[in-house]
């Protein structure tokens, strides 16, 4: 009798917990994004307006850091702590290895039924398919991207006027400006090889000499790798390093002493990605324009990081739910507008001159097909090993053959691995 | 009983040197520990500049130009950004926790190896010199199954405890060297007087100790403080991560805000050096009570 | 003689009780993991999934990798620049203070400069590496001082060219290792009876006089302990070199740590990476088993004084 009560005791309590469980569902989001920018103020705005569409759930939002999704993401994913959907890093190390590992949800039903692919085409969604060994390009698809990226130059247009330079319109009429302020004794493009960005620019020499062929073989890790554009590449960096287009200091400069010397205005020009067009569209003391690179059909580029839902998630529909906001008009617009670069943006409606320049050069790039990617994307861990070569590239410590030697010899590894 | 400032008075030391000269060396060795210091605190004092500069003025003057505007504005951002708060309580709990903790394992440990000279002593202190001795990084995956399986994924307690068995490697290692050479006298005496072993840690061993403990403690107070890749793996919610964690908010995968930095790097440090600061007291009472004999 | 052996024998292993939660810690956070990294490094994994049994491979792989002998070569010199250098800096330093200033200036004045000296320590060193950049890049402090002072031609790429990268690091190093050992002197110091450095000084002993009979000997546990521990530190040292070059210009930073670091999670060759920190981990137990040896050879002599 007693035993029974305590069965029945135990009983009331589950019934009990599973009411309240169905009554508060709790909705789980994370994303690393400064709150400050074009994409954390456009995500903050989908969760208000989230909110107001579910006014019975109990939103949990939390904004990490990159380090920890970066170095930890696939522990959280492989245990019971993981959100419900959250902002994961694009490319065969993170969301490759997640997704080869059946950590992430395969999102293709979703992706027809709820009608995003009239809004994000086929062709943009190549970072969010994942093969069964973690490689982008196909298999299903386990993260959706809602803006996008791109290398292009920047430049000071006062400078430019003050000489009565126009904005260059091919390869050799770069060249030409460069050369011009360079026999003023100023070096005409501040970079920095002791961190990303010159890797960014040797990568943008290296699509030059390169097809969509190239492209494809070397990002999905096909073919042990072509060297030539790399070689090319390497032969224009080391060029420019003795015509004083570059200076041999930038070894050791990172990505923040690059953009003090453009934003004091000692180079008239930075090859630079789309994260900083807001720093630099809101520089008082000159004007910033903003060009793609001249004479070639490919830059470095892509969509951005994408929103993955962990498989183990248990709220999978409200998951897709706040998917689907962040690609509406609204919060696209939102986007463009705080200088940002939305994937699914209408340029008409944006009105801030810097998120709407960006925006079109971005249509420009995807309308000629001229999305390259980045050049540390096939091999987990490329990364370190591209910016060391191209460091002592610029150094003048390696050739450029020995430099492609040194990138073929990481790359064929990974490809036999 | 001697207080150390007794020797100051000037006395017979100056009878073998001309007095002026004596008199020029004091102030040229002052000089020269003043210019060291101004070269240790270099770049404290440049967090410092740029911590309360705008964007704007570091964009246009550097890093290095003295602030031409002044604004609180990236510090008091940063506190609201990362929820500062909470971030200072994990720390502090963290760290005190594993600065009681850590003293007290490394003083046992110590005391068994130093007074007790167990057999196989040194081959023990060996052993547990791996605690520092094994690169981190070869630690954090093994860790994350043991947390996650023992239901401390997330929790507190799992870098708590981990901090405390690592930093005491360390504490053992000082403590039993110093014990090593403590005087048998003194243990003798109390041991005549009927002391038992706890008795005499207690209030024979830890007492002479104390300074030493002092400066353990303060270390792994400010280890475990700056302390970021366990914490970054092992604790997973906002709510529990901690202030060393929350400075990785700083530098995204291609943003970095120098002044924000540098003010996030300000009220990192803060915290640390008035608990360096408390402990001074510390250490200079140590002086006194060290030299009790 | 026979009854006083067997007392203390009796009494010492009582002592094992004290080392009981020590042992257990250390079991559980130490043993069993590094056991099981040991374990990993047999295996090709990428730290989630079930781990591939490869035998050897792995440290076949290490030990005809250039970029793991190279690292192995740099903390040699990061030896110096982390043990050797600053200890010898701040030994001087802390008898300066202890036995010149406290003793001319006053107590407040030595403190002062030591919580000085130590404020290095305290910044976490993520931001520390921010600082010097500012510092070091081609544009930055030091040059401009080097070139308002006319000593323009001693301008260099302090962190972009190979051959000062790994001097500049050594030197931040430097800067901020001084304060550890230069705090644990002074508390060693704290135990030395002031009437010894005064008795001297009325028999006429000098300051370095005092400093090589008194200080030195007095601290030489201490002298060990930081012996032992920067070399170990110096032999894992990671996060300074992460955060100024990346191991870089063309490798010339690179350290074992670094290494493994970089295979446990960026290039996610975890059973790689494995093999490199248990390489390293044996190197270690090594130099600090001599050590060890040597330290306890100099305490028995010790003790017959």
């Amino acid at each position: 009798m007693k035993k029974l009560s305590k069965l029945a005791l135990v009983l009331a309590a589950v019934t009990a917990l599973g009411a309240v469980s169905a009554e508060a569902k709790t909705f789980k989001v994370w994303w690393y994004e400064p709150a400050d920018g074009a994409l954390g103020i456009a995500w903050q705005a989908a969760l208000d307006s989230f909110k107001k569409s579910h006014p019975d759930v109990d939103v949990k939002f939390e904004l990490k850091t990159f380090d920890q999704i970066n170095q930890a993401g696939s522990m959280i994913l492989n245990s019971s702590e993981a959100p419900d959907v959250l902002e994961y890093n694009k490319g065969n190390g993170t969301a490759g290895l997640a997704a080869s590992q059946g950590l992430l949800q395969a999102m293709d039903d979703e992706y027809k039924a709820r009608g995003w692919d009239k809004l994000v085409p086929e062709s943009a969604l190549a970072l969010g398919r994942y093969d069964e060994n973690g490689v982008f390009g196909t298999g299903p698809l386990v993260g959706m991207p809602n803006y996008g990226e791109f290398v292009s130059v920047f430049y000071n247009e006062d400078m430019l006027k003050a000489r009565g330079l126009e904005v260059p319109k091919t390869f050799e009429e770069f060249e030409t400006v460069l050369g011009k302020f360079a026999a003023e004794g100023i070096t005409p493009i501040a970079e920095a090889a002791n961190d990303y960005p010159a890797q960014h620019l040797m990568y943008m020499l290296a699509l030059k000499n390169a097809d969509a062929n190239w492209i494809s073989n070397f990002e999905g890790l096909k073919a042990p790798l072509d060297t030539a554009p790399f070689v090319a590449a390497g032969k224009t960096i080391q060029d420019w390093v003795a015509k004083g287009y570059i200076s041999k200091d930038s070894t050791g400069m990172t990505a923040d002493d690059m953009t003090n010397q453009f934003m004091a205005g000692k180079s008239p020009f930075v090859v630079g990605g789309t994260w900083l067009s807001t720093s630099y569209g809101n520089i008082k003391t000159f004007h910033a324009g903003q060009f793609l690179f001249p004479g070639q059909q490919y830059a470095p580029g892509s969509t951005g990081n994408m929103w993955v839902v962990p498989a183990n998630a248990q709220n999978k529909d409200l998951a897709y739910d706040f998917i689907g906001i962040t690609l509406s008009s609204d919060i696209q617009t939102l986007m463009g507008n705080k200088g940002g670069l939305p994937i699914a943006a209408d340029t008409a409606a944006i009105t801030d001159p810097v998120g709407k320049l960006t925006t079109s050069l971005f249509k420009d790039l995807v309308a000629r097909n001229g999305l390259g990617f980045y050049p540390d994307w096939p091999v987990a861990g490329f990364y370190n090993e591209v910016l060391q070569a191209t460091q002592a590239l610029v150094g003048g410590t390696a050739t450029p053959e020995e430099f492609a030697a040194r990138l073929k010899t990481f790359y064929d590894e990974g490809l036999n691995k | 009983m001697t207080d150390t400032s007794v020797p100051a008075a000037p006395g017979p030391t100056d009878r073998n040197i001309p007095r002026g000269k004596r008199g020029a060396l004091r102030w040229w060795v002052l000089a020269f520990l003043f210019a060291f210091l101004a070269f240790m605190l270099a770049p404290i004092f440049l967090a410092l500049n740029n911590a309360i500069k705008t964007a704007t003025d570091y964009a246009t003057n550097g890093p290095l130009a003295l602030p031409q505007s002044f604004t609180v504005e990236g510090l008091l951002g940063f506190w609201s950004y990362v929820d500062f708060t909470s971030k200072i309580w994990n720390s502090l709990l963290l760290s005190a926790a594993v600065a009681l903790f850590g003293v007290i394992l490394s003083l046992l440990n110590a005391y068994a190896i130093g007074v007790g000279r167990i057999r196989g002593g040194r081959a023990t202190l060996v052993i547990l010199l791996l605690g520092i001795m094994i690169p981190q990084e070869s630690l954090v995956y093994p860790l994350y199954y043991l947390a996650k399986s023992s239901g401390l994924y997330d929790s507190l307690w799992a870098p708590i405890i981990i901090f405390t068995v690592l930093q005491s490697a360390f504490g053992t290692y000082l403590l039993s060297a110093v014990m090593t050479t403590f005087p048998h006298e003194i243990l003798e005496a109390a041991r005549v007087d009927g002391a038992n072993r706890w008795q005499i840690l207690w209030y024979v061993v830890t007492p002479i100790l104390r300074p030493t403990l002092a400066v353990l403690a303060t270390f792994f107070f400010i280890w475990t403080w700056n302390e970021f890749l366990i914490p970054l793996v092992l604790l997973v919610s906002n709510a529990n991560q901690t202030v060393s964690v929350a400075m990785g908010a700083l530098s995204g995968q291609y943003v970095s805000q120098p002044t924000i930095t540098a003010a996030a790097a300000l009220l990192g440090i803060t915290p640390t050096i008035i608990f360096f600061l408390i402990f001074q007291r510390t250490l200079t009472k140590g002086v006194v009570v060290g030299a009790v004999k | 003689m026979a009854m006083q052996t067997t007392l203390r024998r009796r009494s010492s292993s009582a002592y094992w009780l004290y080392l009981f939660p020590g042992l257990f810690g250390f079991l559980i956070v130490v043993g069993i993991p590094f056991l099981m990294n040991i374990g990993v490094s047999f295996t090709s994994w990428r730290g989630i999934g079930m781990p591939k049994f490869v035998g050897l491979a792995n440290y076949a792989r290490l030990i005809a990798d250039s970029a793991f002998w190279m690292s192995l070569e740099h903390t040699l010199f990061f030896v110096v620049a982390m043990a050797v250098v600053p200890t010898l800096i701040s030994l001087l330093v802390a008898s300066v203070l202890f036995d010149y200033i406290s003793v001319r200036f006053g107590q407040g004045l030595s403190s002062f400069f030591r919580a000085g000296y130590y404020l290095p320590q305290i910044l976490p060193i993520s931001v520390a590496g921010v600082l010097w950049g500012w510092i070091l890049n081609p544009h930055g402090v030091l040059n401009m001082i080097l070139e308002a002072t006319g000593l323009g031609g001693l301008v260099g790429n302090w962190l972009g060219d190979p051959d000062l990268a790994i001097l500049s690091v050594g030197f931040v190093m430097v800067w901020l290792q001084i304060g550890y050992s230069l705090v644990v002197f002074m508390a060693g110091l704290a135990r030395v009876d002031p009437s010894l450095y005064e008795a001297s000084e009325l028999d006429g002993a000098g300051f370095l006089q005092r400093f090589w009979y008194i200080t030195i000997p007095m601290l030489k546990p201490e002298i060990f302990v930081i012996g032992l521990t920067t070399t170990i530190a110096a032999l894992k040292v990671f996060a300074p070199v992460y955060v100024m070059t990346n191991g870089g210009p063309n490798n010339a930073t690179l350290v074992p740590s670094f290494f493994s670091f970089y295979h446990f999670f960026s290039t996610v060759r975890v059973g790689y990476g494995a093999a490199v920190a248990t390489a390293q981990t044996a190197i270690t137990i090594v130099l600090a088993a001599v050590f060890l040896w040597v330290q306890s050879r100099q305490t028995e002599e010790g003790d017959h004084d």
